[in-house]
């Protein structure tokens, strides 16, 4: 039950019947009159419990744009429904209008159209409808709050889609018009083809040639097929914020470009987020299907702020995979977990496949390094300045063995991620 | 579905709009209180105006009374002016044979009129006040307003003599049995006298036609002299207001009508109503467990301020000599190894020497030397540090 500002107001007026008859009997008259007639307005009102309620709309959005949710209220009952209907959902769902104004006439139904702009990623669950039924004398009302359950998955926004465009061209001209004259580890036959002024005579086919009155020589193209697995660490480390986004949000959006781009050059693509258990998992996607599914997978992913296992995920690691694949480890330079976790287990991860590290540095770390000026700032500049060093430390330590380390600041992650797959691949060592 | 209601606008509202908008949710309000001032200064227009100086005997002035007070001096009946109810007592009993006129009896306190009831003599109450009524004439009871000019129809000769008198806006009254009534208006007396323990009480029920402004009208100034003559003597006390807070001996709460006290009561539970309006939600407080914010940089600046806090120069100046050692020597195209070894200070010293000019002692005891001695040392020693760094990169 709800009572509106007129039963207010029809009390106010009570005073003014007071003064001219000024008796107890009035009083007494006055309330009766206004209870009488808030019980035959809340009598009268439409009936809520009754109201059938049914949803439609999208069930999915890309951070930063639009989505539009309809809630269809249906009047099953006998008198005609007047209410304010209020679709709650959390602060972050970015839902508006806060209520509306409704009016549907017995046996029908009428749509609220709900706008919802998230500013978080994640899953958005409608909490409740609450529907006021006002009586025809507006002075009171029924209220009821009920479940109408809807989610919108708000998905990464992926931001650096942009760059992907550059980095398939790159991608063609590896695979499609530059051949390469060199056998590595990772290349394939790719044709024969004459000889001309410029190439490697090491890759002369000579038995072709004596078939043929021409030179010919053999071409090798970076092998497809390779195995590319994403490991997205969502401990303590992908909390920390840099700007105003998580790092863990950054790393996203530079596994979606790898895995974009990686799909696209013919190569398998898995993911796997993982702190002390598994958060996500894709994998044995096909090339259309992987980026949707990749997408959808990470869109709940949140940090948790507890250390992340580098034992448990290493050894998930190598029961998933037997073939050599590439193990791309998007996580955090911190000297004390790296450390202590991840660099006594490399060995058993190199010893099969070939491990990448790709972390995004602090732009405001940088930033400090350079503050001159008083001591506080030089103190600042100090601090920064160890952090830098013990970055470069375990960088060091890293590419001892044998690890490729991409770090760079969140703007430059992706790109610089997606250019470090396209050299080891275009140096055919995946 | 049988129709389709498509909610709220989706396009933001104009200024235009949003003007309309709070003009249609104030428009109520406006009026109200549009309604309340107009009513407002209706009643102020309407009210009577009482002026200080009205019946005032010594005042010029159109509300004063000083023509008929002079007029009655001339005609030889002593005045004598009080402005305070024991200078009247005092007057009136030095000489018994006196006439007391009492206006502007709304100033007298109830104690003044015990004194005013004990006093001898003939009495004229002009306009008088319910209080004043009860306590000198006895009997009489106010009745109403008149209007218009009314003729004396009555035999007391003073009224009689006068002839009609504008009396509009007076008081009339309901007198008991044996006392005189003039000036009937539908039957009900604007003038009425009678006796009270031997003495003779007027009342009147308007003191305008006593005014300067008035005196001249009909039969006001012959009204006036044929009442204040009727004695060889005339008191005329005009009390002066009491002072605040004097004759206050009902309480607030005694003087408020119980419609009022009702009222306010109603005006409670109104009150709470609203409140309850107020209070109800639409549906409950939606509660959504947010992420923590940590900023990366956070451990960065806490080391920083660490640093600060304790005055740590040799370990600030140890980490900044590190970083710039690192950058010199890549940029000198010396091994990786090179910053952190020892032996290689010498050749390292040189080398920058060579690239900035330098000597070769200051290079040292910045990138080597002994930890800064207190905070202002250590800003100096980055600066140096910055400026080596600037020169052999542009060297």
């Amino acid at each position: 039950m709800a009572l509106t500002g007129r039963t207010g107001l029809l009390a106010l007026l009570g005073a003014a019947v007071m003064v001219i008859v000024p008796s107890w009997w009035t009083l007494l008259a006055v309330n009766a009159l206004v209870v009488a007639l808030v019980a035959a307005d809340l009598a009268l009102a439409g009936n809520v419990r009754a109201l059938g309620l049914h949803r439609s709309g999208d069930t999915n959005v890309r951070l930063g744009e639009e989505a539009s949710v309809s809630l269809i209220v249906e009047n099953p009952g006998t008198r005609r429904l007047r209410a304010e209907v209020r679709d709650a959902w959390p602060p972050s769902a970015g839902a508006t209008p806060r209520s509306a104004t409704l009016s549907v006439p017995p046996g029908e139904r009428r749509r609220v159209d709900m706008r919802l702009v998230p500013t978080r990623r994640g899953d958005r669950r409608a909490v409740s409808v609450t529907i006021r039924s006002y009586g025809p004398l507006r002075l009171a009302a029924r209220q009821l709050s009920r479940r109408a359950p809807w989610t919108v998955r708000v998905l990464p926004a992926f931001p650096s889609r942009r760059h992907l465009p550059a980095k398939l061209s790159r991608l063609r001209e590896l695979t499609g018009q530059h051949v390469a004259l060199i056998r590595g580890q990772g290349t394939e036959f790719d044709s024969l083809r004459e000889y001309v002024d410029g190439d490697d005579v090491r890759s002369i086919d000579w038995r072709a040639t004596a078939r043929r009155s021409d030179v010919v020589v053999r071409t090798w193209r970076p092998e497809r097929d390779r195995r590319i697995y994403l490991v997205l660490d969502t401990g303590r480390t992908a909390a920390g914020r840099v700007g105003d986004i998580p790092r863990l949000d950054c790393s996203m959006d530079a596994a979606l470009l790898l895995g974009a781009l990686a799909s696209r050059a013919g190569d398998r693509v898995d993911l796997l987020a993982y702190d002390r258990q598994v958060r996500a998992r894709v994998e044995g996607s096909t090339r259309t299907n992987l980026l949707p599914a990749m997408v959808r997978a990470m869109a709940p992913l949140e940090p948790e702020l507890i250390e992340a296992d580098a034992a448990g995920m290493v050894s998930t690691l190598l029961a998933r995979v037997r073939q050599r694949c590439l193990v791309v480890l998007l996580t955090d330079l911190n000297a004390a977990a790296m450390e202590e976790g991840l660099l006594p287990l490399l060995p058993q991860l190199t010893a099969k496949h070939l491990v990448m590290v790709a972390a995004v540095s602090d732009p405001r770390v940088t930033e400090m390094a350079t503050a001159r000026g008083d001591a506080s700032a030089v103190y600042d500049a100090a601090a920064a300045e160890r952090a830098r060093a013990d970055r470069s430390r375990v960088t060091a330590e890293l590419r001892k063995y044998g690890v490729e380390v991409v770090d760079a600041p969140p703007e430059d992650i992706a790109p610089a991620l997606a250019d470090a797959y396209l050299s080891l691949k275009a140096a055919g060592r995946l | 579905m049988t129709a389709v209601q498509t909610a709220p606008p989706a396009a933001p509202e104009t200024a235009r709009q949003v003007a309309h908008r709070r003009w249609r949710r104030s428009r109520g309000i406006l009026i109200v209180l549009l309604a309340l001032v107009i009513i407002g200064v209706v009643l102020a227009a309407l009210r009577p105006k009482v002026r200080a100086e009205y019946l005032d005997p010594d005042s010029p002035g159109q509300q004063g009374a000083r023509a008929l007070v002079e007029i009655t001096r001339q005609h030889g009946t002593p005045v004598t002016v009080a402005r305070s109810v024991s200078a009247a007592a005092g007057a009136v009993n030095s000489n018994p044979d006196t006439l007391l006129v009492i206006a502007r009896s709304e100033r007298l306190t109830s104690t003044d009129l015990a004194t005013l009831r004990a006093l001898p003599g003939d009495r004229l109450l002009l306009e008088p006040s319910g209080d004043a009524l009860e306590a000198l004439a006895p009997g009489v009871e106010t009745d109403g307003v008149t209007s218009g000019t009314i003729s004396p129809a009555c035999p007391l000769p003073a009224a009689a003599d006068a002839g009609s008198i504008d009396l509009i806006g007076g008081q009339v009254y309901r007198a008991p049995a044996g006392a005189t009534q003039c000036y009937l208006g539908d039957g009900r007396p604007s003038l009425v006298q009678l006796p009270v323990g031997g003495a003779n009480v007027t009342v009147i029920g308007s003191g305008g036609p006593f005014t300067n402004e008035r005196l001249t009208d009909a039969g006001d100034a012959a009204l006036g002299m044929n009442l204040l003559g009727s004695r060889s003597n005339v008191v005329w006390l005009l009390p002066a207001p009491p002072p605040p807070g004097a004759g206050g001996q009902k309480s607030f709460t005694e003087l408020v009508p119980f419609g009022v006290k009702l009222a306010v009561l109603q005006a409670v539970i109104a009150v709470v109503l609203v409140a309850l309006w107020r209070a109800r939600r639409l549906g409950p407080v939606v509660v959504e467990p947010l992420p923590v914010v940590v900023r990366s940089a956070e451990a960065v600046e806490g080391r920083a301020r660490l640093y600060r806090s304790r005055g740590a120069g040799d370990r600030a100046a140890m980490a900044l000599r590190a970083g710039a050692l690192e950058r010199l020597t890549a940029l000198l195209g010396m091994p990786k190894s090179a910053a952190s070894d020892p032996a290689m200070a010498n050749e390292i010293v040189a080398g920058i020497a060579a690239h900035t000019g330098e000597p070769q002692a200051a290079i040292g005891a910045a990138l080597y030397g002994p930890p800064p001695m207190d905070d202002a040392e250590l800003v100096r020693l980055s600066g140096y540090l910055d400026e080596l760094e600037r020169q052999v990169r542009s060297s």
